[in-house]
């Protein structure tokens, strides 16, 4: 399994590491009932503690990613919907947009200027 | 067909040829010898000799003459193999055909030749000569042989599996990221074989303290050792990172050797099986070592120094593809 992790990113670690579980998943590193390494390996070779690698392998059962079994390790259980997670995103534009006074069509122009 | 091919077929058929003419001249010793000499040797004859050099046990003649059917069954299926397979094409694979032909061959001809001897002219197999250093000699000469048979399988063509060398393409890798990989191999027959010797470590063991004999402690402990060991290296871990390249075994991850990405030339996959390696575990040839916990994919790494090692693990070409990226980077 390849995971990449941004160096300069100033987020939590734990959400990097989810973040970069998530890509592996999304781009089909592993697929739904693929077993993830063991924790410890992970955190080994990110060069994190083990400790961070487990709050983001549970964050990530929380969304329904992946599945805990006893005795058989952490699995994926789907693979994220790339249309779902980019809707919550662009509901907190909107929102966000909203609260400066900038309506969808702002946004969309917005966007239009920067692709 | 090509010439290449009409080539590799020659050879093919010659390899067959000499081998089974070192089989056939091998059955003829063991058949002739003791027919030879029927008339000079006792029935039964001996054919056990205790540590002290004395003869302690014995055969009926009949049962000694059918060595050479130990023989056939033994070059029957070495043989059958080779002619089966793509051995004779395989450096590695003929050696493994060619060295232990040499090795049993030699045995087997030297202690019939020595039991003859030791039995030739005596009434009573209790009479016969007692044997030391003869033992010596002819377990000596059996491993020159098999060495013989070791150098006689290197001539020839060493065909690589197929797309063997294609390395993967280099990962795109930004600047900012820290790349890892971990993958790892596991082996559930290798790991239910251990299981069983432990289960029956276990049961001997019982056995033992119930009072039955206590040799079996000695078992016991085999079974123990041989499980353990088992145990240990029917699964193995892999890890690639920016810093190093990490082949750690068994369950504990321990023992782990790890190796600086500045020592390393290439990466690329290559199907290979346990008959083309010489078996499961670390198998060493020299400037070609592989681990071999399961057969099918390996990612394989050669070093700066020129070394290679093969190793069966899953996603193998992802695992290359981050190592040749990070090398190209290193240099």
């Amino acid at each position: 399994m390849l995971l990449k992790l941004d160096l300069n990113d100033p987020r939590p670690l734990h959400e990097q590491v989810a973040d970069a579980i998530r890509r592996a998943v999304v781009q089909g590193d592993v697929a739904p009932g693929d077993r993830l390494p063991p924790a410890r390996d992970l955190a080994d070779a990110l060069g994190v503690n083990a400790n961070t690698v487990l709050r983001s392998l549970r964050d990530l059962r929380d969304e329904g990613l992946l599945e805990f079994r006893r005795g058989r390790g952490v699995s994926v259980l789907r693979r994220p919907d790339p249309r779902e997670a980019l809707r919550s995103l662009a509901r907190d534009l909107l929102d966000e947009a909203g609260r400066y006074g900038y309506g969808p069509h702002d946004v969309i122009e917005l966007i239009k200027e920067m692709s | 067909m090509n010439d290449s091919s009409a080539r590799d077929a020659a050879f093919r058929r010659r390899f067959l040829l000499a081998t089974g003419a070192w089989a056939v001249l091998v059955a003829a010793v063991l058949v002739a010898v003791p027919l030879m000499f029927e008339s000079r040797l006792p029935d039964p004859l001996a054919t056990h000799w205790g540590p002290s050099g004395e003869p302690n046990g014995s055969m009926p003649f009949a049962v000694f003459a059918l060595a050479a059917l130990l023989w056939v069954l033994v070059a029957g299926v070495v043989l059958g193999a080779a002619a089966a397979g793509r051995v004779a094409m395989r450096r590695a694979a003929r050696r493994w055909t060619t060295a232990p032909l040499g090795w049993t061959g030699a045995l087997l001809i030297g202690l019939q030749a020595t039991t003859v001897a030791a039995n030739l002219d005596r009434r009573r197999w209790e009479d016969a000569a007692s044997l030391g250093w003869q033992a010596v000699v002819v377990i000596v000469a059996a491993f020159a042989v098999g060495g013989l048979g070791w150098l006689a399988g290197r001539p020839g063509p060493d065909e690589r599996p197929v797309a063997a060398g294609s390395a993967p393409e280099a990962l795109v890798l930004n600047q900012g990221e820290r790349p890892v990989w971990v993958s790892a191999a596991a082996s559930p027959v290798g790991a239910g074989v251990a299981l069983v010797a432990l289960a029956a470590a276990a049961s001997l063991g019982v056995c033992a303290f119930l009072g039955l004999p206590p040799e079996l402690w000695i078992g016991a402990a085999v079974f123990a050792i041989a499980g353990l060991a088992g145990l240990w290296l029917t699964s193995i871990r892999v890890k690639v990172s920016p810093e190093a390249f990490t082949v750690s075994y068994g369950p504990l991850r321990w023992p782990s050797r790890s190796v600086p990405i500045g020592s390393l030339d290439r990466a690329w996959t290559e199907e290979r099986h346990p008959a083309d390696v010489g078996g499961w575990g670390y198998r060493g040839l020299p400037g070609r070592n592989t681990i071999m916990i399961r057969g099918g994919e390996c990612l394989v790494v050669r070093y700066t120094s020129g070394g290679e090692l093969g190793i069966s693990v899953d996603d193998a070409t992802r695992g290359a593809a981050l190592i040749n990226a990070l090398v190209s980077e290193k240099h």
